[in-house]
């Protein structure tokens, strides 16, 4: 396995020094992310550890050997590299691009043999890719060719796994499918993994070890516990954040600090209740019309909170991936007690967010209006268990009088 | 081509080489049938085994004009015809390779136009026969590496300005090729020597000339399809094919010198043939797919296939140089490819 030094390094692209003396080891089997702003070196130090650019001062090692003294070839039979995105212009197989990864192990001349078809299957296997193997590239959705890719990269059997923003292209569910793959690799097999996140809490969530650059230099290195503090992000980041612990698995996550917004007297205030990205556009399109919009519960990594958090509204958050908590309930109670306007949006009901819709049944009163977005399909979005979604569904929905608008762009003419 | 077909072809590329292989060998039969004279191909076949090494001794040697025509004025012809056709179609298959873009091939990028600008220098200047391959070469050298220079922007080869590039270079050639044309001597033997470069053609092809070349494009060849490997992986990016394992400058360097060294040598001998390297690799990669080790082979034999064919044509047509009937093919197929790749990001 595969031991990792960088000894205060410095380097960068021409006469432009983007590194400037960075130190920092990872240990066999390390699970290290490293964030910060752009800008700040994190894609340069993914090529100075590969060879892609050589340091101008001080040294990498891999295994206590300086990088420039280990060839090109014995480099890629150890460390594989995931880029952001891969771009192929000639149709390629699936099947072909994933067994360039053998190519570290094989001769000028030699094909790949039973061995290395075996190897390549697996990755596929893994990655979820198999099933479209003999796909041109060419005809892969974003998502897909970076699965292939990192197909391609466990097909050179590393020890050590970097990863340049890699699961930036994908959706939540990939990302979180992509990044239980390397856990579970890094855990079963000690796959060593360095990945470069521009995400703070998929890094806070699966990394082991946190490495924030700042201006090309370390601004903190530990646990994650250690380096994502209020006093470090604000003074990389620049913002107001809160550190949270999950609740269940006591792994942190970061969310924007709760904003009270002071409603003037008469202002109509609309809450949202939503998810999954089920809003499209209408929190910006409410906002843009003069509305004071809040939303909740939503959990950490949510689209709709991305939205939320970039439109500067006020919004419930919970940890990523987990349940609706008492205290979060309640603070989404008084928000939908203090509107006048309630939507209640088309998103999956699921065990962990049901009780959104119970604080909708409790807090809205005769005189909030209530707009239900509904394509008529509960019974296809509910996964909770009995049913119980379509039930507290109809509950709410029987019973008062309210406006149903098939989209989201219907409300925009409502209002 | 229908998907299966194709599959079948890449899971069985033996078999498919050997028919290549064959079909290589009647259309050589066949165009040596073709000229003012009219010789039956059953005819042709004799003399060309009787002529062949180890089993001529096995058939009746020939004698007469027609076996003079065959040995003398037309093999020597389609031989060269082939090895022009496979080396230009390598050339450009490692230049779309290490370009990354099927807009690439020596013609396109003035290369072509720079080895006949240095082989009318050595005309002009009278060297012997031998040495034209080499001022060919530096000269289609020495614009291969201003051309990749100018096409590169902030570190990475921009395609757009890389076509820009290789167009100005072959106004710049082709201006210095009729600059020498104008101002070397009066006698007409040698403006239409100098002429029949700038249109490329196979008419008057020696014996000499296919001997020279022919070790040439095995050289050339092999250099590149000893790097078929190593033009895979480019594919996917230089950099992602450094980390694993490519040493992606050297790589570059030798496949810029040996697809420059394959389209020079050729340049020399017959002038300027355009499009040859590019359509040929395009049509190699419809049938075979776009991996390199079979790509390369598959180019080769299209190449020296479609070269002989066009020759064959040109003959028919009255002896007009062959370099204007692959224009003619080629450059519609160049528009049908800007087409196509209108709008898309990278080309």
């Amino acid at each position: 396995m595969v031991e990792l030094e960088v000894d205060s390094l410095v380097t960068g692209y021409q006469e432009k020094k983007i590194l400037k003396d960075i130190s920092f080891e990872a240990k066999k089997g390390e699970f290290l992310g490293i964030i910060g702003p752009n800008g700040s070196g994190k894609s340069t130090l993914i090529r100075a550890l590969t060879k892609v650019i050589s340091p101008w001062n001080g040294s990498v090692k891999y295994d206590k050997k300086i990088i420039e003294k280990i060839s090109r070839n014995e480099i890629a039979k150890k460390v594989s590299v995931v880029p952001q995105d891969t771009f192929i212009n000639f149709p390629f197989t699936v099947q072909d691009v994933v067994l360039m990864g053998r190519s570290p192990y094989l001769g000028r001349f030699e094909n790949p043999d039973k061995k290395d078809i075996k190897v390549a299957k697996e990755a596929m296997q893994v990655t979820n890719t198999l099933r479209f193997e003999d796909r041109s590239v060419r005809k892969l959705s974003g998502g897909e060719l970076q699965r292939v890719v990192l197909a391609r990269a466990f097909t050179q059997e590393p020890e050590l796994l970097l990863l340049d923003e890699a699961t930036s292209q994908l959706d939540i569910g990939h990302k979180k499918e992509v990044m239980d793959t390397l856990k579970e690799k890094n855990e079963k097999e000690n796959l060593g993994i360095i990945s470069v996140h521009h995400n703070l809490n998929l890094a806070a969530r699966y990394c082991k070890k946190i490495l924030l650059l700042d201006e090309g230099k370390k601004h903190a290195y530990g646990e994650p516990k250690e380096v994502l503090t209020n006093s470090h992000l604000r003074a990389v980041y620049g913002v107001e954040a809160e550190v949270h612990e999950h609740p269940k698995d006591g792994s942190l996550y970061v969310s924007p600090v709760d904003k009270k917004i002071d409603t003037e007297k008469g202002e109509e205030t609309i809450h949202v209740v939503c998810g999954g990205g089920s809003t499209d556009t209408l929190l910006k399109n409410l906002v843009e019309k003069g509305y004071q919009v809040t939303t909740g519960v939503l959990n950490v990594m949510d689209s709709d909170l991305e939205k939320a958090d970039f439109l500067d509204i006020e919004v419930v958050t919970e940890a990523p991936f987990s349940s609706i908590t008492h205290e979060s309930y309640k603070k989404n109670l008084e928000l939908i007690e203090k509107a006048n306007v309630v939507v209640v949006t088309d998103f999956p009901v699921g065990e962990g967010n049901i009780r959104n819709l119970e604080a909708v049944k409790e807090g809205v009163t005769t005189d909030t209006e209530l707009i239900l977005v509904d394509k008529g399909n509960i019974d296809k979005r509910d996964f909770t268990e009995g049913n119980r979604g379509t039930k507290l569904y109809n509950e709410i929905f029987r019973k008062k009088d309210i406006k149903k608008v098939d989209s989201t762009e219907e409300i925009k003419r409502l209002l | 081509m229908k998907d299966n077909t194709r599959n079948s072809i890449r899971k069985k590329p033996k078999s498919f080489f050997f028919i290549l292989f064959f079909l290589l060998l009647i259309v050589i039969v066949y165009s040596a049938t073709v000229g003012p004279v009219d010789i039956p191909f059953r005819k042709v076949l004799s003399i060309i085994l009787s002529e062949a090494p180890i089993v001529g001794r096995w058939f009746p040697t020939y004698e007469g004009t027609d076996r003079t025509i065959i040995v003398n004025l037309r093999l020597p012809r389609i031989l060269l015809g082939v090895i022009v056709g496979s080396s230009l179609a390598v050339s450009g298959t490692s230049m779309q390779g290490i370009f990354k873009n099927p807009l690439a091939s020596p013609f396109i990028l003035g290369v072509s136009a720079g080895g006949g600008m240095g082989a009318a220098v050595g005309i002009y200047i009278g060297i012997s026969y031998y040495l034209l391959p080499l001022f060919a070469f530096v000269a289609a050298l020495g614009t291969v590496i201003l051309v990749f220079a100018l096409g590169r922007v902030r570190g990475k080869t921009d395609i757009a300005t890389l076509l820009l590039a290789g167009l100005a270079m072959n106004f710049l050639m082709s201006g210095l090729t009729n600059y020498i044309r104008y101002i070397s001597p009066p006698e007409k033997e040698f403006h239409l020597r100098i002429l029949a470069f700038m249109f490329g053609t196979l008419n008057g092809s020696i014996w000499r000339e296919a001997i020279i070349s022919l070790p040439i494009m095995l050289i050339g060849i092999g250099l590149v399809f000893a790097y078929s490997k190593d033009l895979n992986l480019f594919q996917i990016g230089e950099e992602s094919a450094m980390q694993l394992g490519v040493e992606v400058e050297r790589t570059k360097m030798i496949q810029l010198f040996t697809s420059s060294l394959l389209a020079a040598t050729m340049v020399a001998f017959t002038g300027v043939i355009g499009f040859v390297g590019l359509m040929m690799p395009h049509a190699a990669r419809l049938v075979v797919g776009p991996e390199h080790k079979k790509l390369i082979p598959t180019s080769a034999l299209f190449g020296g296939i479609f070269l002989v064919i066009c020759d064959t044509i040109a003959r028919m047509l009255g002896e007009i140089p062959v370099g204007i009937v692959t224009v003619l093919l080629g450059s519609p197929f160049f528009i049908y490819l800007l087409v196509r790749n209108r709008g898309e990001t990278g080309w």
